[in-house]
């Protein structure tokens, strides 16, 4: 059982509050939607979470402890994020291999991982090549290659084509489904609704509502006009 | 730390740039050999003994140096480039762990390019000596053979550090050049007292050069000064790095 709990996050970055108080958690056996307007600090909590970015103040945990203080990290958590690095020059299974050397993995994960994103047939190409969705397909596998308990993915549908979403998505389920813990950041609402369990709402850093996301959609008139009244308060502020 | 070591060095072996690297260094060692072979007898050399002559064509094993320091600088400075930093810190959250870890794999690297810079300096030089009926073996050659491999290894590791502190490959690069190109030498032309205090002249002196003035530190002294300025660089950049946001 790996939860991610966030508790009493903030970070500023010089008198910008980027994450402001923020708390909440994700469990094993669902996807939970990270909702908010662009700029909310959706990125910045995810990267607090992963041990990238420094908290002013709060912490983040995935199973009780901070991601930083994990043993062999990437077979807890698998994260896929916004900027995912490949050398250029590097093949994909080179990619892969580097990454299972330095995390003490089986070689033989590279195989599996490729095979589960359908990469195999250019695992000798380099990756300056590949195109936007194959680049996330690969930083997916790279997710996968420890065999990790909890996802953590930064706007994984960005620059994917509908069938790519549609395979991203019933990864996504299939993983929860094994209690596999998932938190997926998104603008999307669509995306966001044919995916999530739940939903945690934020804007300009701070909570706006933590929930199923089944009970919001049943209340008046559904998901997307929850979501939008949810934020327009801080839309108004801003204007 | 072993797995860190090894997929260090795999992450070099899996890209081109080590290659290219590596054979440019090898070639700039037979280049300057075959050079300095042809310009034995040059006036500017008239104060030398031909003994002292000829060590200085197998010092050119250290003409390895430039791409050694480049090497450590892209193994670096490349994470931040290509931004593989962020997945290498996901994989290894501890920072002073990875820079530990590409400091060794490096100094391996290094060794390597040190080792074949030695093989091809010699290879070139023995012939073409004996050629050009100059003594083939005069004494001191093995001491300068290991101090030349010794400041390629040394500048390797210092490559690291450059470019842990720098980030950016293309500065780093342009640092490195124009320090041990340029500005030491210049340093050293106005005021010829600091020359050995220098990271190029504390090379110079771990691998035997000859200025036939004796200016420089004793080889011990000239390689734990290196090693000084390697640490200082790299210290320094671990302490800016260990809490910086990666974003």
């Amino acid at each position: 059982m790996t939860t991610i709990a966030v508790s009493h996050l903030s970070k500023s970055f010089g008198s910008v509050r980027a994450v402001d108080d923020l708390s909440f958690t994700a469990g094993p056996g669902t996807v939970t939607g990270f909702l908010g307007p662009n700029g909310a600090g959706k990125t910045t909590t995810l990267r607090m979470i992963l041990g990238l970015v420094r908290p002013s103040t709060g912490t983040a945990t995935v199973g009780g402890i901070p991601y930083a203080a994990i043993d062999r990290p990437i077979a807890t958590v698998g994260a896929v994020l916004e900027d995912s690095g490949f050398h250029p020059r590097r093949t994909a299974r080179d990619h892969l291999l580097v990454v299972c050397a330095a995390a003490g993995l089986p070689p033989t994960r590279a195989i599996d991982v490729l095979r589960e994103v359908d990469l195999m047939a250019v695992a000798a190409r380099r990756v300056g090549g590949f195109s936007h969705g194959m680049r996330q397909r690969l930083a997916i596998a790279t997710a996968l290659l420890g065999a990790p308990a909890v996802l953590i993915l930064d706007e994984p549908g960005t620059g994917l084509d509908p069938e790519g979403v549609h395979w991203l998505r019933g990864l996504l389920r299939r993983f929860a489904g094994r209690d596999g813990t998932v938190l997926v950041s998104s603008h999307v609402l669509a995306e966001v609704e044919h995916l999530a369990d739940r939903v945690v709402v934020i804007a300009r850093g701070r909570l706006l509502h933590a929930g199923w996301l089944r009970e919001m959609a049943a209340a008046g008139a559904g998901f997307e006009q929850a979501y939008l009244d949810l934020t327009r308060a801080q839309r108004e502020d801003v204007r | 730390m072993s797995n860190l070591v090894a997929a260090e060095l795999r992450k070099a072996r899996s890209i081109r740039t080590t290659w290219l690297l590596t054979a440019a260094a090898l070639g700039f060692c037979a280049l300057w050999t075959v050079v300095s072979v042809l310009t034995l007898d040059d006036p500017g050399q008239a104060g030398l003994a031909l003994e002292q002559r000829v060590q200085n064509v197998y010092q050119m094993a250290q003409q390895a140096y430039l791409f050694a320091l480049i090497l450590g600088i892209f193994a670096m400075a490349g994470e931040h480039r290509h931004r593989t930093l962020t997945l290498t810190l996901l994989i290894t959250p501890r920072r002073t762990r990875v820079l530990a870890a590409k400091l060794v794999a490096c100094t391996l690297i290094g060794s390597a390019i040190a080792v074949a810079a030695v093989v091809v300096t010699a290879g070139v030089a023995m012939p073409l000596l004996a050629a050009t009926g100059r003594p083939v073996i005069v004494p001191g050659i093995a001491a300068i053979l290991a101090g030349s491999a010794l400041s390629t290894v040394l500048y390797t590791t210092l490559g690291v550090g450059v470019g842990a502190l720098v980030r950016s490959q293309v500065a780093g690069v342009a640092v490195a050049v124009v320090w041990f190109l340029y500005a030491e030498y210049l340093l050293v032309w106005l005021v010829p007292a600091v020359g050995r205090w220098l990271p190029g002249g504390a090379a110079k002196a771990v691998s035997g050069w000859n200025l036939g003035g004796g200016e420089l530190l004793p080889v011990w002294a000239g390689g734990l000064l290196f090693v000084a300025y390697t640490l200082l660089v790299t210290v320094a950049a671990g302490a800016i790095t260990a809490r910086r946001d990666v974003a």
